[in-house]
């Protein structure tokens, strides 16, 4: 069904999104401060994570039903 | 890894047991799977504490290491008193979750099996510990339950429910009112938010490695069986890098978690 391959296709675009930011901001922050990498680098791997799971429920949800 | 047999056989979703019709028949095949981890790590904890001796060599050098460095680590997360009581449980489910990943990329994990000959069904004798709900959804849920009774035990059944429903800040007369009505509401959605957590622990573990057999086994599927190895070749680094990641991340978000109830009690020490 379209609407099936739809939804996991949006939710992949917004997964995408999300890590683009969340890398790009990631950079920029080490850049500015490279002592604070570690801790930078625990932050946006939380965050990763989140989205990540995020698109995982959704493209998981879509397809058991 | 994936079916030289049947190539790009589809992985099916549940893990099968290859014991299917006999008494065991409850031992699926990622069963196995995470109990020969589990003998691996003990036979590995084994070998480093044999001979302790004060200046570490070979194998408990790198097992000292190996604990040292992830108590450091978790240490600065929830700080020197919630770490102690907290570490044997988040280092041992890192280690269990990198090597059960580890362990599920040897080749022959997935490709050891018999064929159903009546419906031509691969069954594998061995596969991924992770690429199971089963095991994901009782690792979260373990972890649920280690939460309540963290959370209780450091901050008491009533800052627990103080810390989700009241409201935080001081606010007067009637603002106070309509404070307090908006927290308890939001505290609903903050009950929401912590009974969706091992759902989307054990989802994100188990999509992520699913996903990646399932990738491999697709990509066997495009090449003759003789060149069977080439496309999944570059995937199979992808994998080691995302095993360590899930690894990392589970244990990480279930730290971040129990330091998002339990600080306060620092606080008020």
């Amino acid at each position: 069904m379209v609407t099936k391959a739809l939804a996991v296709g949006l939710a992949a675009l917004g997964g995408g999104i999300g890590i683009g930011i969340l890398g790009s901001k990631a950079a920029e922050a080490t850049g500015r401060n490279p002592g604070a990498a570690t801790p930078i680098l625990v932050t946006s791997i939380i965050f990763a994570a989140l989205i990540e799971g995020l698109f995982i429920l959704a493209a998981f949800a879509v397809n058991y039903n | 890894m994936p079916a030289a047999a049947a190539g790009g056989h589809q992985l099916p979703l549940y893990p099968e047991s290859p014991f299917e019709g006999t008494m065991f028949s409850w031992i699926s095949n990622s069963m196995i799977m995470v109990w020969l981890a589990a003998v691996i790590i003990i036979l590995f904890c084994r070998a480093a504490t044999k001979k302790l001796s004060l200046v570490p060599t070979g194998v408990q050098n790198f097992a000292e290491w190996l604990v040292e460095s992830l108590y450091n680590f978790f240490e600065n997360i929830l700080g020197t008193h919630l770490v102690k009581r907290t570490f044997w449980f988040f280092g041992a489910t890192f280690l269990l979750i990198l090597t059960v990943n580890y362990l599920g990329l040897i080749p022959g994990v997935g490709t050891i099996g018999n064929t159903d000959p009546v419906s031509g069904h691969f069954k594998g004798l061995l596969r991924g510990g992770n690429a199971d709900l089963n095991m994901t959804a009782a690792m979260s849920l373990t972890f649920f339950g280690l939460w309540l009774y963290w959370s209780f035990t450091e901050i008491g059944v009533k800052n627990f429910f103080a810390h989700i429903f009241a409201p935080k800040g001081e606010f007067s007369g009637f603002m106070k009112v309509g404070m307090i009505v908006m927290f308890f509401v939001v505290g609903f959605l903050e009950v929401l938010s912590i009974l969706i957590r091992p759902i989307a622990l054990s989802f994100r573990l188990f999509g992520n490695i699913y996903g990646g057999e399932q990738t491999l086994e697709g990509l066997m599927g495009l090449v003759p069986k003789w060149l069977a190895f080439l496309p999944a070749f570059p995937f199979y680094f992808m994998e080691l890098l995302v095993g360590l990641v899930q690894a990392l991340v589970f244990t990480l978000l279930c730290a971040v978690f129990v330091k998002l109830m339990c600080d306060h009690g620092e606080e008020e020490h």
